[in-house]
């Protein structure tokens, strides 16, 4: 099986450092590129971050390109669940890995562009903003042609909003960006607070992948137990929904996933419900579906999945 | 005065045709190169344009980047004379030059930050929808940093608008883009309406550019006769305005004009999108910004139009300029 090329748009942040860390011991993902964007937390940290997870994981060398440091049009808005740096309590080394001088945008366009020329279509896994991604079509649409699909998280359809009532944070940070994606007529496939609510990580859990997890254990249990929103009331549980691994599960492991075509609108005009996601499950716009969305995901699977994928760092490191 | 250097970001068209063979007879501007975007007229067409535009100005050293296809968020719209399309041959010939490769927001990316790092920043003339600016703006702080002014004919205050009851053809063509200009930090320099209205050329203009211009005031004659202008119900006399080129005109005689401080901003959405408001009377409380040019000497700058094309025709052979150009 050759492995998928995929490029991961991200704002590290706990929970894509556990996507990113999952993804690296994956062979079935060839991963082309990370492209950080200004999200959870401000560019210049969500790049350090990525830097220093690739280090964590091993895997310098995967390029790394910095992206967009703002929102396209609205002010920036950050993440309230990651602490001071994007990690928590945790504080890596200072990276000695660097980003490349290339921007992140100018990455996806001309990795896009070849792999259109060469039919080795991308498929793009945005953890963030979708910011990068639309900027890069609004500037070339026609590298549409060079992405296979887009596996994002981000919206909520059915549930409430994370961050504002309506809203789900990374289509909130930017709407726009949002609604340049889905209106691009590229396959996407919609993990939303639909689905990550369904997969919480638990307190037991964390004792589970902290024992697994070899050389990368003490960081993983500190970032795990950092994600707690101990808020049982919304969540029916301790833990935290396991919200931008899901997108590297999905990949890994489709079948674990239930999924619903529906066309999906993003509110960017209103204040009030600026950043909701609206699905037309009944066809009421006459308009074709243009997105998966995840309804249900085998939550026991995907966690012993992550287990499985994570214990791979108890094994040597391959130079 | 010092040279200036500037990047034109044009969707050629009638009006940034002027614009930009203004600016290319005129000592005064460095002009590092064209970027291109969709408005007036779909991008390949103006792209086209601005390469048979750079062609006929003789200046094959000005590189023509394309960019944007299309706004940042709202559904496309074109000019009123997006029939132009490309200018055909009986206008404008067909020339040899190719656009650069590379992409024209890469190109406003690298020069600003370049210009950022030393010091000595860039102006952008922006004649056409604000896209490319903007898609620029959101890659990099120094972006911002590097450039001294965005120069924008755009926006229309009491004028009223020109494509819509209440919204000028730049702005409503990409109101989002606009609004991020105008919040962006960097000063800007609104040209509006109410004042390109002010100065309107006529027939007798357009036989001056086309008498003493050579073969590109030959081409601005046939460009303003064909797509004619003027509207003297709005305007109460005779003659057309030539938005464009009032941006380079403030480049190298900036005395011809009157501005006012003031903040202003972009409705983006609904009915009145594209609607322009400048706080003249500082409602709102917020330290104004951008320079608004709200008057121009009708005359002056008219003479500096002609004066200007006219070097097209000095710069050919005596015997060649008295055989009518």
């Amino acid at each position: 099986m050759t492995a998928i090329p995929i490029i991961i748009d991200c704002d590290p942040g706990i929970d894509d450092t556990i996507a990113l860390l999952t993804a690296f011991v994956s062979a079935e993902l060839e991963i082309l590129g990370i492209t950080p964007v200004c999200g959870n937390q401000p560019l210049d940290r969500t790049v350090r971050n990525a830097l220093q997870v690739c280090e964590l994981g091993d895997r310098t060398d995967i390029p790394v390109y910095a992206g967009c440091f703002r929102p396209m049009f609205r002010d920036p808005i950050y993440g309230q669940f990651h602490g001071k740096n994007g990690l928590g309590n945790t504080t890596l080394p200072e990276p000695v890995k660097v980003a490349e001088s290339k921007s992140a945008v100018d990455f996806l366009i001309d990795t896009l562009t070849a792999a259109a020329v060469l039919q080795k279509r991308v498929t793009i896994c945005c953890l963030g903003p979708m910011t990068n991604l639309a900027v890069a079509l609004r500037m070339k649409p026609q590298i549409a042609e060079g992405i296979e699909q887009v596996v994002m998280m981000g919206g909520a359809y059915r549930e409430p909003g994370n961050r504002t009532i309506t809203s789900e944070f990374n289509v909130l940070a930017d709407p726009h960006a949002a609604h340049v994606v889905f209106a691009s007529g590229i396959k996407i496939v919609a993990l939303a607070l639909d689905a990550t609510h369904q997969v919480m990580l638990k307190p037991e859990h964390v004792a589970q992948f902290s024992k697994v997890s070899g050389r990368i254990s003490e960081t993983l249990a500190e970032l795990m137990a950092f994600w707690d929103r101990n808020d049982v009331r919304r969540y029916g549980s301790r833990g935290g929904p396991l919200h931008d691994p899901l997108v590297i599960a999905y990949l890994l492991s489709p079948d674990l996933f239930e999924t619903q075509p529906a066309r999906v609108f993003v509110e960017h005009e209103s204040e009030l419900c600026m950043g909701q996601t609206i699905a037309d499950w009944y066809g009421k716009s006459g308009l074709e579906p243009n997105a998966e969305i995840v309804t249900r995901v085998d939550a026991d699977g995907v966690i012993a999945l992550f287990l499985d994928r994570l214990s791979r760092y108890a094994e040597e490191v391959v130079a | 005065m010092s040279l200036q250097k500037v990047i034109i970001d044009t969707d050629p068209g009638v009006d940034d045709a002027a614009a930009i063979l203004m600016a290319l007879a005129s000592p005064e501007i460095d002009l590092l190169g064209l970027s291109v975007v969709a408005g007036n007229v779909p991008l390949s067409d103006a792209v086209a344009n601005a390469c048979k535009v750079v062609d006929l100005s003789g200046r094959d050293d000005v590189p023509v980047y394309a960019g944007a296809p299309g706004p940042l968020v709202r559904d496309q719209v074109f000019g009123k004379y997006a029939r132009i399309g490309p200018f055909g041959h009986d206008f404008v010939t067909d020339g040899n030059i190719m656009p650069a490769g590379g992409h024209a927001v890469d190109f406003i990316v690298c020069t600003a930050r370049e210009a950022a790092a030393s010091g000595e920043k860039v102006t952008i003339c922006a004649i056409g929808p604000l896209t490319n600016i903007a898609l620029a703006l959101m890659q990099h702080p120094d972006v911002a940093r590097g450039i001294g002014q965005i120069v924008s004919m755009g926006g229309a205050f009491a004028a009223l608008g020109h494509r819509t009851p209440w919204a000028e053809f730049n702005v409503y063509a990409d109101p989002h883009a606009a609004e991020i200009v105008y919040r962006s930090g960097v000063p800007v320099v609104v040209m509006p309406l109410d004042m390109t209205f002010q100065a309107l050329f006529t027939q007798r203009h357009f036989e001056r550019f086309a008498e003493q211009g050579g073969p590109a005031g030959a081409a601005l004659f046939k460009l303003f006769t064909t797509f004619d202008r003027s509207d003297v119900d709005r305007f109460g006399r005779p003659g057309g305005p030539i938005h464009d080129a009032t941006t380079i005109a403030w480049l190298i005689r900036p005395d011809l004009f009157k501005s006012r401080k003031a903040t202003v901003g972009v409705q983006v959405t609904g009915f009145t999108k594209g609607y322009t408001y400048a706080d003249f009377h500082q409602k709102m409380n917020l330290a104004a910004k951008a320079t608004i040019v709200t008057d121009v000497d009708e005359e002056g700058f008219i003479n500096l139009m002609v004066e200007r094309i006219s070097r097209y025709g000095r710069v050919a052979p005596p015997d060649a300029q008295s055989l009518g150009g």
